[in-house]
């Protein structure tokens, strides 16, 4: 009991430094990553302190993290105080404890502390239930959003809540979808057993290119991340639900925005992209019990650069893309995303049921083509669902009619 | 079994301490002070006219309802996802359960296209 607390603690005080460092260095990162985009320099002043080194920016972090912690820690007279102060925390303690249950490696060999088996790299190895509790925590999320937007008593922050709790429960929907077929075909909702199924089956997002499009995309929008950030768009509605919020309390907001990214992240490289595995051997035995040190650390850096990779790609994506307005980001949830998770999850659950002894690659070719069919569908059906364009030669009715 | 989820509960409690400690380290080492105007909702300047908390859009009410639909159905659907792999050791005949499930959905999507005839998601 004592043991498995400490051991807990340890991997707790690792995965707390590391992901506020990595959020606050990514921030950094997405920042450089904008100025690039739009011929910038960036933030490249703010170096050593007391020196004159400048190190690329790299103190910026620090020195915007010292900054927060000295603003005034202020509570406006007419919100709801109780409310005010537990919105934030919720929301902080809720995005970092979703990465209880997700592994940020495989496992190290068992050479210390005389212990014989070897040591997992997830908080709380082996819940069986991982999934589900991953879900649960994001849906915490949408509690601290709408409390923040509710009791600081400001139009701004009440229209952004109510924006924002509607956006995170409709693509709550397809994120679940494009998980279930994935937990079919690994029949675990374990998060390590879902990438060793991967190991021997193939990565995901080759057999089900349908379900992983609808889980990024809802991935995106659970993030809030642009092209979906209407909960907090600026030119609408100034700060959205943290308008009314400063100093350390909106620092939490934004690292908890952060977190959702990263987390995010990790749900795709695991579910779809197959977690640390690399093709080749290159990672060593996927079925053995106990690892050497040399694949414990390929399979370490292995995900790690994944998560990068995909995090990078989320920050390209909010410097590429404008904002949709919201009915097309409710139309895009409840009428594109929505039927094509459940055309995915129908197609996968029947090849998975009768298809047992169909090669990889005609179960690639099903999950292509379906990708392919539904994407003609959906291009066909209904242009104004999934088209942006302003419809300037209809009359407004025939535009009500068909949306 | 309760070891499994002992570090969460662990990670539950220091998570929330974060929270906590960050807060209580903003509020010793920040500056205080008020004012009248500081005190008032920001409105972009303006004077607030009336209480933020009014009337809002019924759609919003009606996507929560559909949300709880489509959840609740996918909760459903998670442990047959699971539990999948066993039917046959357990003398169960897997492509019944399996046509039942796909008869569960198809009901669902008949409440989805009448919420979808109905206007539930026309946000216009």
């Amino acid at each position: 009991m004592t043991a498995i607390i400490l051991e807990a603690l340890i991997k707790i005080a690792l995965l707390i430094g590391g992901l506020m460092t990595a959020a606050a260095y990514f921030v950094l990162l997405e920042r450089r990553i904008a100025a690039w985009i739009q011929d910038r320099r960036g933030p490249n002043r703010v170096g050593m302190p007391l020196t004159k080194l400048r190190l690329f920016g790299l103190g910026q972090p620090l020195a915007d993290g010292v900054k927060f912690i000295f603003k005034e820690e202020y509570t406006p007279a007419h919100v709801n105080k109780v409310l005010f102060v537990a919105a934030p925390i919720l929301i902080l303690a809720a995005a970092l404890a979703a990465f209880a249950v997700i592994p940020f490696g495989s496992m190290i060999p068992p050479d210390w502390f005389g212990r014989t088996e070897p040591i997992k790299l997830v908080v709380a190895p082996g819940v069986d239930v991982g999934m589900i509790y991953v879900f649960a925590l994001s849906s915490i999320a949408v509690y601290g959003v709408i409390l923040g937007g509710w009791a600081s008593n400001n139009k701004y922050s009440f229209l952004g809540g109510l924006r924002s709790s509607a956006q995170l429960i409709a693509y709550e929907v397809p994120l679940g979808l494009g998980i279930l077929a994935v937990v079919v075909a690994a029949g675990s909702l374990d998060l390590e057993a879902i990438i060793h199924a991967q190991t021997t089956q193939g990565w995901c997002f080759l057999l089900q290119p349908l379900g992983f499009l609808v889980f990024v995309v809802a991935a995106f929008a659970e993030a809030a991340r642009l092209p979906f950030d209407l909960p907090e768009c600026e030119q609408e509605l100034v700060g959205g639900y943290h308008t009314e919020y400063s100093g350390i309390k909106l620092l939490l907001f934004l690292v908890a925005e952060f977190l959702h990214m990263i987390t995010a992240s990790f749900l795709i490289v695991i579910l779809f992209m197959g977690g640390w595995h690399l093709p080749w051997g290159l990672t060593g035995d996927p079925a053995a019990e106990s690892i050497g040190w040399v694949p414990a650390i390929v399979r370490i850096v292995a995900l790690a650069v994944k998560i990068i990779a995909v995090i990078v790609f989320f920050m390209v994506v909010r410097w590429s893309w404008p904002r949709f307005r919201f009915d097309q980001l409710m139309a895009l949830a409840w009428k594109v995303m929505l039927p094509l998770g459940v055309v995915n999850f129908v197609v996968m659950a029947t090849v998975e049921q009768f298809g047992g002894s169909l090669s990889t690659g005609v179960k690639m070719a099903i999950g292509w083509g379906t990708f392919v069919l539904s994407w003609v569908a959906i291009a066909a059906a209904g242009p104004l669902i999934a088209d942006n364009r302003a419809r300037h030669d209809l009359h407004p009715s025939q535009i009500d009619s068909q949306v | 079994m309760e070891t499994y989820f002992l570090p969460i509960l662990v990670f539950l409690v220091c998570a929330t301490l974060l929270g906590i400690g960050l807060l209580a380290v903003g509020s010793v080492l920040g500056p205080k002070r008020t004012g009248r105007v500081k005190e008032m909702p920001y409105e972009s300047g303006m004077d607030p006219i009336h209480d933020a908390r009014r009337r809002f859009d019924f759609l919003f009410h009606l996507v929560a309802i559909a949300f709880l639909l489509f959840d609740v159905e996918l909760l459903f659907l998670y442990p047959w996802a699971v539990a999948r792999g066993g039917f046959a050791q357990a003398g169960l005949n897997g492509g019944l359960i399996f046509g039942e499930v796909m008869f569960f959905i198809a009901l669902l999507l008949v409440g989805y296209a009448y919420a979808w005839r109905k206007g539930v998601f026309r946000w216009r």
